[in-house]
């Protein structure tokens, strides 16, 4: 009889559930939009990261000498340079205000004599390390041409050797975003949920359900294990989302790590945490107007300090320290050592610790707070 | 045999100044319809709900059919429609009534059997696969009654049965619950509408300040409003 009335109680509670267009769309088609939208925002912000963006530049040789010549065609020819003719009747400044071009490069008559410099223009709004760089890879080419020498990397090879390791703190947008919705839509579980509860209050239905034998523990359970199989099933919604659709709408392919099966014991603990989290707003609101304030006001605040809207390894120190307040932080993060750090389980470990215990204490504070009737 | 038997009953929530129930005591005979009445704040609805094992923490005694509450079989010969519409708008029903007879024990089979049964009695069969949002006042009212009869419960609780319902929905209801009546369910009912109660009942009860004031035949009564404000007093009450 028992485990009759909890699969009632848990089909009830998921009927509910997916007749509610609106629980529907926050809990599943938000994080779709979030990961979609913002993976093909970042995309051009990670492309300058990760692996550099090519200089679209306009190249002007006023001079026409074999040395200008020479000039302009290994500045056109170099590989992170893209050359962009100018555009007819557009002046500098209404190339960069429509975006044509990064920078322009004139090389002037009298070049060759060293009576005038090659003149650079910049997108005044362009980054400055951006704007380094390339000035950097003109200055570099000039010095060949205007020296004789064929390639300067090579001379310079003998003085200076860039051993640079492959990263593993800095995630590609999917590793980011993916992860970062889907936890970012298990915590506003505690939407539904809460309101869930809080309504059933208010209607008596909940009240009625105990003038039925049913042990009030079996209520607590019919409550949580549906809204932790949807949190599971939401994870698994938003990494078929990562693998099979975003990776061919962006350039970026998402990586699942050489352990994805830790995945499985990150996903539990996660869901835990956030339905946790749905219990404890449950039994701290008085009306389900205040839960969902609370919950969604929770979840965004947990997501802005957590390394979901920002990612944690672009934050300033307080604030990368400040993080580790967001139980989103711990759940990032160790999503984030599966995928771009191919961590062991005991190096996940503590992060589910930390999210095992942020269970627990909703969980308690919600059994001390609970009013059912 | 008394159907429900309350001796002393005493109780107080949590902060609150007073006592909801002082020293109260109730027995509803078996077979019978009787009325609770009393102005707001009488302690009915508490009275209700300490019946149904809802609230705790009281003194006192309340035996329904000798099980002295809390008690699971005395929780299964209990049916109780509350006067809040409690029913899962957003389910159907069939669904409604699947949900509460899993949760009062019954089988497949017995949910099937009791809901064409309840269905017909409160005359919701040709709404039996519609969901409880889409339902006038009156429809909800019925499917309320008809999850308390679900589990054929022996006493009936009713809080306000007919509230916001049409005249016709009344009607209805009032005939079912003479016809239950008649095949020997023990109803209490507790009302605000005195034609209610007098039409329907063979004995009342009358609370006031968390207190029985009187409990006796129906029939002794000419003027049963008449009767209800000698007792109660015409004072406004505002709880």
């Amino acid at each position: 009889m028992i485990l009759r009335q909890l699969k009632e109680l848990i089909k009830k509670e998921i009927l509910i559930l997916l007749r509610d267009r609106q629980t529907i769309l926050l809990l599943f088609l938000m994080p779709v939009a979030l990961i979609l939208f913002l993976s093909l925002a970042m995309e051009g912000v990670w492309a300058d990261k990760l692996t550099g963006r090519k200089i679209q530049l306009v190249i002007e040789n006023e001079s026409n000498s074999p040395q200008a010549n020479l000039l302009a065609k290994k500045i056109k020819t170099h590989k992170l340079i893209q050359h962009i003719d100018r555009p007819r009747g557009m002046d500098n400044d209404q190339i960069f205000a429509d975006g044509k071009a990064h920078a322009i490069v004139t090389i002037p008559k009298g070049f060759d004599e060293g009576d005038r410099p090659v003149e650079m223009y910049f997108d005044p709004v362009i980054d400055a390390g951006y704007k380094m760089a390339t000035r950097s890879l003109i200055t570099s080419i000039t010095v060949e041409v205007v020296m004789g020498i064929d390639n300067l990397d090579t001379v310079i090879a003998g003085l200076l050797i860039e051993k640079t390791k492959p990263s593993r703190e800095f995630p590609s947008p999917l590793q980011q975003n993916v992860p970062a919705y889907a936890i970012f839509a298990m915590f506003f579980i505690a939407i539904p949920m809460s309101v869930g509860f809080l309504k059933e209050k208010k209607d008596g239905t909940l009240q009625r359900l105990f003038t039925y034998p049913v042990n009030t523990n079996l209520v607590i359970l019919g409550k949580i294990i549906p809204y932790y199989l949807i949190n599971i099933f939401q994870f698994v919604l938003m990494l078929l989302v990562g693998v099979y659709v975003m990776s061919h709408l962006i350039s970026f392919s998402f990586h699942l790590g050489e352990h994805p099966w830790h995945m499985l014991p990150v996903t539990m603990v996660v869901a835990a945490a956030t339905t946790g989290f749905g219990v404890l707003v449950a039994a701290l609101a008085r009306t389900p107007e205040q839960s969902s304030t609370l919950a969604a006001t929770g979840a965004i605040l947990m997501g802005v300090f957590g390394g979901i809207m920002m990612p944690h390894v672009l934050m300033p120190v307080v604030m990368k320290k400040l993080a580790m307040i967001s139980p989103m932080y711990w759940a990032h993060q160790a999503y984030l050592d599966i995928f771009l750090r191919d961590a062991a389980l005991v190096a996940i470990l503590p992060k589910l610790i930390v999210l095992t215990l942020f269970a627990g204490i909703c969980f308690y504070v919600a059994g001390r707070r609970v009013q059912w009737i | 045999m008394n159907a429900l038997d309350i001796s002393s009953i005493t109780f107080s929530y949590d902060g609150a100044q007073g006592c909801a129930l002082q020293n109260f005591s109730l027995t509803v005979a078996d077979g019978r319809m009787q009325a609770l009445l009393g102005p707001n704040g009488a302690g009915k609805s508490t009275l209700m709900r300490i019946i149904t094992g809802q609230l705790r923490g009281y003194s006192g005694d309340v035996f329904i059919y000798n099980n002295k509450m809390p008690d699971r079989s005395a929780l299964l010969s209990i049916g109780y429609a509350p006067q809040p519409i409690s029913l899962y708008t957003a389910l159907t029903t069939r669904e409604n009534l699947r949900f509460f007879g899993a949760m009062a024990g019954l089988s497949d089979d017995q949910i099937v059997l009791r809901s064409k049964i309840v269905l017909e009695q409160t005359g919701l069969t040709d709404h039996a696969e519609e969901t409880v949002m889409t339902f006038s006042g009156g429809m909800q009212r019925r499917l309320n009654l008809a999850v308390a009869l679900l589990h054929s419960p022996k006493l009936l609780l009713l809080d306000e049965p007919t509230v916001g319902v049409d005249p016709q929905s009344r009607n209805h209801i009032y005939e079912t619950l003479t016809g239950l009546n008649a095949e020997g369910m023990t109803i209490l009912l507790c009302t605000h509408i005195m034609e209610e109660a007098a039409r329907l009942c063979s004995s009342v009860t009358v609370a006031d300040k968390g207190e029985m004031i009187f409990s006796g035949p129906m029939s002794d009564i000419d003027n049963l409003e008449k009767f209800f404000l000698e007792k109660t007093g015409r004072e406004l009450r505002d709880e």
